[in-house]
């Protein structure tokens, strides 16, 4: 007999036209959708729960997790299990829409409410030559939401880590949507230490330093860390500390990341003790003296102020036309980019910081849309077109550090979304 | 959500009246009689509802402790999926024993504790031969049918928490705290997680532990051994006599007894609550195991056959 009468309730191809292809990462591929027109009949409306109108979607396919002649279900990955009842869960105006979530043929398709942009993104637009600097107002607003959502997130005992500006998305409306949940998990009361469920969190220029340095017992605090890498990748355009990611080696031990804690140490210097009470009970601790050895410059830091001033005036900021922030951004950028865990900002704290004040005078605190007062229109995120049937031929769930893309491919369709 | 009941799927969405349940029932009956008019004999008989979920409970909760070392919170999410499961799907439809290996396998995964698909398939076999799968695929494929069917709501609010939390307030002992969270195993095997949040049944456990305890009329070890109930039938009568009169009312049930009368919580509730543990009480001594087996092999048999 038949386990389950199982047959899925919708079908993909039954309600969204692809647009076009997206992204590919290590999760899979993403597709722009809309709704499916068909000569006789309007395309259905779907409202976000606020009431408007979601005009387009984001569909992200989830790429199989072993390679084979034959298609099977192997079991959903811990990675995709995780992000489709996170996503399920959770409802906040800074976190991306779930749409729906469709189980079909093997695959797993989860349909988000399209975002237009993300903070990559307008980086990259920004630096482009001439160089601009992201406008003070927008700048604000983005942290503003930024922190809301994580605010909301660690109330509800889930730690995002994986913060990075191509996770963060923006709507042409100028709204912060936190995206990506694949390696967000719920804290409270863990069975196991956080640790020993995934090695390696993080993408290495926003993993936090208790993370370089082994900590088992990691907090919410890994997040507001990468906050402020982002805070100063925004204001400078660049990551702040770009170091390069050793590689796990053969006997899968997880290796110090040195490179890394060399770059933080330039701009900040090295951790101390006297800072951070704990560091020492950190299991790389023997391994921090060995940083310096290998880059001297972190015995003569860059000092954050030094950071700060530099890039002020290496930004073009134009004192009339865009004036830069003010000196409550470094201070606030300081106390995110705090060594010891303990005395870093929370989001809530960050949250009351007189950066998002008083700045403007007005002692309110920034609205909700970043491009507010704004001249300029970002483009529009790349879709390419060339093929975008979505092939249910492959299988269900992925591994964070899953196969290289192209191992997806397998037949004709697929292969000309690689060309495209 | 994970903060906040009130505001999760469990509270929105898997949360009923009893009326709601029973319909529930017996639409998918109905349904699945009428969608079989081919087969003159229809759907055998299931076995009894209440031995059925006893059956389940016992059965998973000894494979996550004896074979395969599952912890108790990602068991307790396993027999919350099957229950709403079993809302949706008619069990004569289904293979019982691969949908607990996929409930547990998925609750493992959920709870941050996973156990390798064919490690869980091979235990399952392993513990039940009337399983028949052997191919991990077929879980595989269960796991997307138990997603789809729960529509991804898979983050669960347990009682354990609750009485945690409860532990301090009504300054419960070690043994008191055990016997709560055996009642509290032993809830699994009635509706009161799709009746009640999980606050209302660890204070029910609460009470219902405070009540006995002092009475004596427990046999040591029978709360920590797996699968018999924690309570004894007549204790658990004599405890609902006791919500009365409160007769046994020493020092902890009378602080009880104030702190619900100042809180805010349901005590309509938490009263129905312990007559349903008291009722699975009484019912688990009709139980007998090897008929609801037997009773679940000839339905998987004659589901075979048509």
């Amino acid at each position: 007999m038949d386990a389950t009468p199982y047959a899925p309730q919708r079908h993909i191809n039954d309600h969204y036209d692809i647009v076009g292809f997206i992204s590919s990462g290590t999760y899979g591929r993403v597709y722009k959708a809309v709704s499916r027109r068909t000569p006789n009949q309007p395309a259905p409306v779907v409202k976000h729960p606020s009431g408007r109108t979601i005009e387009a979607f984001a569909i992200k396919k989830f790429k199989p997790d072993k390679e084979g002649a034959e298609l099977q279900y192997t079991g959903i990955s811990q990675s995709a299990i995780r992000e489709m009842a996170l996503c399920t869960e959770l409802s906040h105006p800074a976190l991306i829409h779930l749409v729906e979530i469709i189980l079909e043929s093997k695959c797993i398709f989860m349909v988000f409410e399209y975002a237009e942009h993300d903070l990559l993104q307008i980086i990259h637009h920004h630096s482009l030559l001439p160089r601009t600097p992201i406008p003070a107002s927008t700048l604000r607003s983005c942290m503003y939401q930024l922190l809301s959502g994580l605010l909301y997130l660690h109330q509800n005992w889930v730690i995002h880590r994986d913060l990075k500006p191509a996770n963060i998305m923006v709507t042409s409306s100028g709204a912060i949507k936190i995206g990506d949940l694949g390696l967000a998990r719920l804290f409270y009361k863990p069975l196991h230490a956080l640790f020993s469920g995934d090695k390696v969190v993080v993408t290495i220029w926003y993993r936090a330093p208790e993370l370089l340095l082994g900590s088992r017992h990691y907090t919410p605090a890994i997040d507001l860390w990468a906050v402020g890498c982002i805070f100063a990748e925004l204001m400078s355009l660049r990551p702040i500390f770009k170091g390069e990611e050793a590689k796990q080696d053969s006997k899968k031990a997880v290796p110090f990341q040195r490179n890394q804690m060399g770059k933080i140490g330039e701009v900040l210097g090295l951790p101390r003790k006297s800072e951070w009470p704990l560091l020492q009970a950190m299991p790389e601790y023997p391994n921090l003296q060995t940083v310096s050895m290998h880059n001297p410059s972190v015995n003569r830091p860059v000092t954050l102020q030094k950071w700060y001033r530099n890039t002020i005036v290496n930004s073009n900021y134009h004192v009339q036309t865009s004036p830069p922030p003010d000196d409550s951004a470094l201070d606030l950028l300081k106390k995110l980019l705090e060594y010891d865990p303990l005395k870093r900002l929370t989001a809530e704290q960050a949250l009351k910081h007189p950066y998002f004040l008083g700045a403007d005078g007005t002692g309110k605190p920034p609205g909700s849309d970043c491009f507010e007062g704004l001249a300029t229109k970002y483009p529009a995120r790349k879709v390419s077109t060339e093929a975008h049937e979505i092939a249910t031929g492959s299988l269900p769930g992925t591994k964070r550090s899953g196969l290289p893309d192209d191992s997806l491919l397998r037949g004709p369709p697929q292969k000309k979304m690689r060309d495209g | 959500m994970a903060a906040n009941y009130w505001d999760s799927t469990q509270a929105k969405h898997f949360t009923y009246t009893k009326s709601e349940l029973a319909s529930l029932r017996s639409s998918l009956l109905y349904n699945s009689n009428n969608n079989n008019n081919n087969n003159a004999n229809k759907h055998p008989p299931l076995p009894e509802t209440r031995h059925l979920a006893i059956y389940m409970q016992t059965h998973l909760t000894k494979f996550a402790r004896r074979q395969t070392n599952i912890r108790q919170q990602a068991l307790a999410t396993a027999q919350i999926y099957l229950k709403r499961f079993y809302l949706c799907v008619d069990l004569r439809k289904t293979n019982p024993y691969l949908l607990m290996a996929t409930a547990l396998y998925l609750a493992c995964k959920m709870e941050e504790t996973p156990l390798h698909i064919r490690l869980m398939l091979g235990e399952a076999a392993r513990q039940w031969p009337e399983l028949g799968v052997s191919e991990t695929g077929r879980l595989g494929e269960c796991e997307f049918a138990l997603i789809s069917t729960l529509r991804s709501r898979l983050i669960l609010h347990h009682p354990y928490r609750s009485l945690g939390e409860l532990q301090g307030v009504f300054g419960l002992g070690t043994e008191e705290q055990g016997l709560a969270h055996s009642i509290i195993n032993d809830s699994f095997a009635t509706d009161l997680a799709l009746l009640y949040p999980p606050h209302i049944i660890a204070i029910t456990a609460i009470f219902l532990a405070v009540v006995l305890r002092p009475t004596g009329g427990l046999p040591a070890g029978l709360a920590a051994h797996s699968s018999s109930p924690a309570v004894s039938s007549s204790a658990a009568q004599s405890a609902l006599a006791g919500f009365g009169g409160l007769k046994q009312s020493g020092p902890k049930l009378g602080k009880l007894v104030d702190w619900l009368a100042e809180s805010k919580v349901d005590m309509e509730a938490i009263v129905d609550a312990t007559q349903e543990m008291v009722s699975l009480y009484e019912c688990w001594e009709g139980y007998s195991e090897r008929a609801v087996r037997e009773a679940i092999t000839k339905m998987m048999r004659e589901g075979a056959v048509k």
